[in-house]
């Protein structure tokens, strides 16, 4: 036994010791905030709540802190053009045409563009990564998968042919999946690639720190010209109320929106909005959410139009708005939301308005007497949507509809919904490139409505036909007048109570300028951003 | 000694592999398929089945639990479903993080805590004791989140003395070397680093040491209070000994034995990981780690770090046994 009384004495005499001088010295450092940062106007230090899960396209599955940064460290050949995000621009790509069969895409490239590395982007690069990535990432199986052969004619020149027309496979280009990857830091870092992300984008990767820090820097060969920032630094800070402390505090600039959409943030609205050092910028999303129907549950009360039309129209939109909302949400009328476009305005008639005394009728018709009627309401966990089915909860009760809300968590959730074992639920689909195919095609074709969460629409012959049409239709004049028919049809067929588009919200200090936000996907670019 | 030491280390095995099956089979009942969160809410059907054949999740139990176990025999703990990381990687990258805060907040505990409690019990029901008693009451019980946020409202937002979250400036560039902030900003030599480590520190230790100082102080006292009433110390009293002597050679001794065990037990617990503290203080330690991998579903790294908390809290329980050998003697006799 070496181990003695006192020898143990000693030890922890000095332990002690030892915890008092660190103490003692961190009275001294009230100095710290102020120690000079000489870089700190050109870092900009953005929050996200979470790490992100794969820095490179063949791994990335459409998370959103990964994708952002993957959009700021790689290009893509197109990309969606600001302010609106309305129409594609070249990127990668000076030009581009489509074929009249809509499946065979070739792309001009930009001269003389290097990746981070040094290496050259030419037309095999372009090859290689699309290749690259179909092959490893099971995400885009269903888009990329549609590529049956890539050509390179010239080493600025790219042939994609696909399968199948595909018009929003021009939307997927623009998706961090599809970025363009350095074949040559590829091969240097075989499967640590993620490690070392090398793409030709505005800044390059410099670390990655788990849960702490993902630090980029600027890429001063960057062909479009080198972005103001010197730096970028997204710290990882998962709980709300810390990153509002930060903000308020300077430590960091900006308030990313994905950390928005399991919570209302009408407290820091309010907190933020007499603060002269602090932006709150925001924008409507595409974002869906609504009450859904079991649409394929034969034996269900919502089985009958009259039920559907009943609770459509008792629900109270204007008031979830400004009530749950405070006016961070839009209204939403049909299957797309107003800023699509493939919108259609007739849609915004035709959609149930709010009248409790037509909901009492309706259900009378339909053979129920108040409180004839009671239903289960399954939703998401979480504040927003707790408030949101309280809001629809107390809507139904004062028509007669007794419903009991089951808040579930998401995988258990999603697999009670793909079984179709419900009659009402509150669900939501933010899309993930920027085409109504990514609203209507998952939502509504009837062949996929064991695959998702879906609207489980019922078999519909000339439904399913308008919907596979609109999504091949290489015309995009045709397209929307497709899709225009698509959702004339489903809003009378009351699939779903609409109920809101939450806005993107963003809070960043004051003196972060340039910072446009994209509405779908809500990835920003931070390229044309600086600080005064 | 060694023969028992042996004997302990022997029996962690049986209790490791128990650990090892009830989490295996706990972590796979709880509904939900990692696949399906990974890939989110817009995900279809084969999407999902593709990921599950990626993961091995398409095989049967009994196959993944085997295989699983065969790699730890090798060190292999698998790799996370989030990052593709080996799980002992990520768990050691972690380690350091929550050791630093929770060693720290021991250490001012016990500076903290012991004194009081001595101090309260040899005063028992004095104005002195009353108000340690209500300050450590609220200790105890105040909520950490709750401590958290309003010492970072103090302290970094009025009177911006200190930093809000994090584990050192976001500014630094401080190489990893022993994964300790303090020691790799110091070995870093970049000007400032040191003190931005501590100043992170501060806040994230006193929520930690608060509450363990003041089940400290309570424990103390009552133990002390315990042992001023037993026979040997009225021996003491008797025989003419300083009320000095008598409470810190006799009275505190005795008292402090089990207090180890409290230290040790809340020891481990911190190991375990402070998920509030660690929250809210964005600290990236292996509380919060847990937290996210629980949410994500992400087996491997609930069972692997499972699997090392069951290890630290018995090797914590270890050292504290080897304590009390050390520390009296009767114990040392039983053993040998």
């Amino acid at each position: 036994m070496s181990l003695t009384r006192r020898s143990f004495g000693a030890m922890s005499g000095a332990a002690l010791a030892m915890s008092f001088a660190a103490f003692v010295s961190a009275g001294a450092v009230a100095s710290f905030a102020t120690t000079a940062i000489a870089q700190e106007s050109e870092t900009l230090v953005i929050a996200v709540p979470s790490d992100p899960a794969g820095l490179e396209p063949g791994t990335n599955k459409a998370e959103p802190v990964g994708s952002e940064i993957i959009l700021n460290v790689f290009d893509t050949l197109v990309a969606w053009k600001a302010p609106d995000f309305s129409k594609l621009e070249g990127r990668l790509a000076k030009d581009w045409s489509i074929s009249e069969d809509g499946k065979t895409f070739t792309f001009d490239l930009q001269n003389g563009v290097e990746f981070q590395d040094g290496t050259p982007l030419n037309a095999e690069a372009v090859k290689f990564s699309l290749e690259r990535t179909k092959k490893l990432n099971p995400y885009v199986e269903a888009s990329l998968g549609m590529i049956e052969g890539i050509d390179t004619p010239t080493d600025s020149e790219v042939v994609i042919h696909l399968s199948e027309p595909y018009p929003a496979f021009m939307s997927i280009l623009a998706q961090p999946q599809a970025a363009i990857v350095s074949p040559a830091a590829v091969e240097k870092y075989g499967a640590d690639f993620a490690k070392h992300p090398v793409g030709t984008g505005p800044f390059a990767f410099r670390a990655y720190e788990a849960d702490t820090r993902v630090v980029l820097d600027a890429n001063p060969k960057y062909f479009r010209g080198a972005s103001k920032l010197k730096r970028l630094i997204y710290r990882i800070i998962p709980e709300a109320s810390t990153r509002r402390l930060e903000l308020e505090n300077g430590g960091i600039d900006v308030i990313q929106q994905q950390s928005q959409l399991s919570a209302v943030p009408t407290e820091e609205m309010k907190a933020f909005a007499d603060n002269p050092d602090i932006k709150i910028i925001e924008k409507p999303s595409q974002i869906i959410r609504q009450l859904e129907f079991n649409n394929s549950k034969a034996d269900s009360p919502v089985a009958d139009l009259k039920v559907r039309e009943a609770i459509a129209h008792a629900i109270d939109y204007d008031g979830l708005l400004s009530g749950v909302f405070d006016g961070t949400a839009e209204r939403v009328y049909g299957p797309l939301t107003s800023n699509s476009w493939a919108f259609d305005p007739k849609v915004k008639d035709l959609a149930p308005k709010y009248d409790p005394e037509l909901a009492k009728k309706l259900l009378a018709e339909a053979g129920y007497k108040p409180g004839d009627l009671n239903l289960k309401l399954y939703s998401f966990q979480g504040s927003l949507w707790g408030d949101v089915a309280t809001f629809v909860q107390a809507n139904l009760a004062a028509v007669g509809i007794n419903t009991e809300i089951a808040q579930t968590e998401f995988p258990s959730y999603r697999a009670l919904h793909v079984a179709g074992d419900w009659d009402i639920a509150l669900d939501g689909r933010q899309p993930w490139y920027n085409d109504p195919d990514a609203h209507i095609t998952i939502g509504y074709l009837s062949s996929l409505k064991d695959t998702a969460m879906t609207f489980r629409m019922p078999e519909n012959k000339s439904l399913d036909a308008l919907i596979l049409k609109a999504q091949q239709d290489p015309d995009m004049d045709a397209r929307k007048a497709l899709y225009g028919e698509i959702q004339e049809d489903l809003v009378k067929e009351v699939p779903a109570a609409y109920l809101f588009s939450p806005n993107l919200i963003v809070f960043t200090r004051a003196n972060v300028d340039g910072l446009v936000i994209n509405s779908a996907p809500p990835l920003t670019e931070y390229w044309g951003v600086s600080k005064e | 000694m060694f023969a028992f030491l042996v004997r302990r280390l022997l029996a962690l095995i049986p209790v490791l592999l128990l650990v090892l099956v009830i989490v295996f089979s706990l972590v796979r009942l709880i509904p939900g398929d990692p696949a399906v969160t990974l890939l989110g809410p817009g995900a279809t059907r084969d999407q999902i089945i593709a990921l599950r054949a990626q993961l091995d999740l398409d095989q049967p139990a009994l196959f993944q639990f085997w295989s699983y176990f065969i790699g730890l025999l090798h060190g292999d703990m698998g790799h996370s479903l989030k990052s593709g990381q080996p799980v002992l990687n990520e768990i050691l990258i972690r380690l350091p993080a929550t050791l630093e805060i929770s060693i720290n907040a021991v250490l001012i505990a016990i500076v903290v805590g012991i004194p009081i409690g001595v101090v309260s019990a040899t005063r028992a029901n004095s104005g002195f004791d009353h108000s340690v008693r209500v300050i450590s009451l609220t200790g105890v019980s105040m909520p950490a989140f709750l401590l958290a946020l309003l010492l970072q409202l103090v302290f970094a937002i009025w009177l911006g003395w200190l930093p809000v979250s994090g584990r050192i400036s976001p500014y630094f560039f401080v190489d990893r070397v022993t994964g300790f902030s303090i020691i790799d900003a110091w070995l870093s030599g970049e000007p400032g680093a040191v003190s931005s480590a501590i100043a992170h520190m501060v806040l994230p230790t006193t929520v930690l040491a608060v509450f363990l100082a003041a089940t400290l102080g309570r424990f103390v006292r009552s133990t002390m209070l315990e042992v001023m009433d037993e026979d040997f110390v009225r021996t003491a009293r008797a025989k003419g000994l300083s009320r000095h002597d008598v409470v810190y050679r006799h009275a505190l001794r005795n008292s402090l034995l089990p207090a180890i065990t409290v230290i040790g037990l809340k020891f481990a617990e911190m190991l375990g990981g402070a998920i509030l503290t660690e929250t809210i203080f964005s600290w990236p330690g292996i509380g919060r780690y847990m937290y996210e991998a629980i949410r994500n579903r992400d087996y491997p790294v609930i069972q692997g770090a499972t699997l090392v908390f069951a290890l630290m809290f018995m090797l914590t329980s270890l050292i504290v046994d080897i304590l009390y050998a050390v520390l009296d003697p009767r114990v040392r006799r039983k053993m040998s």
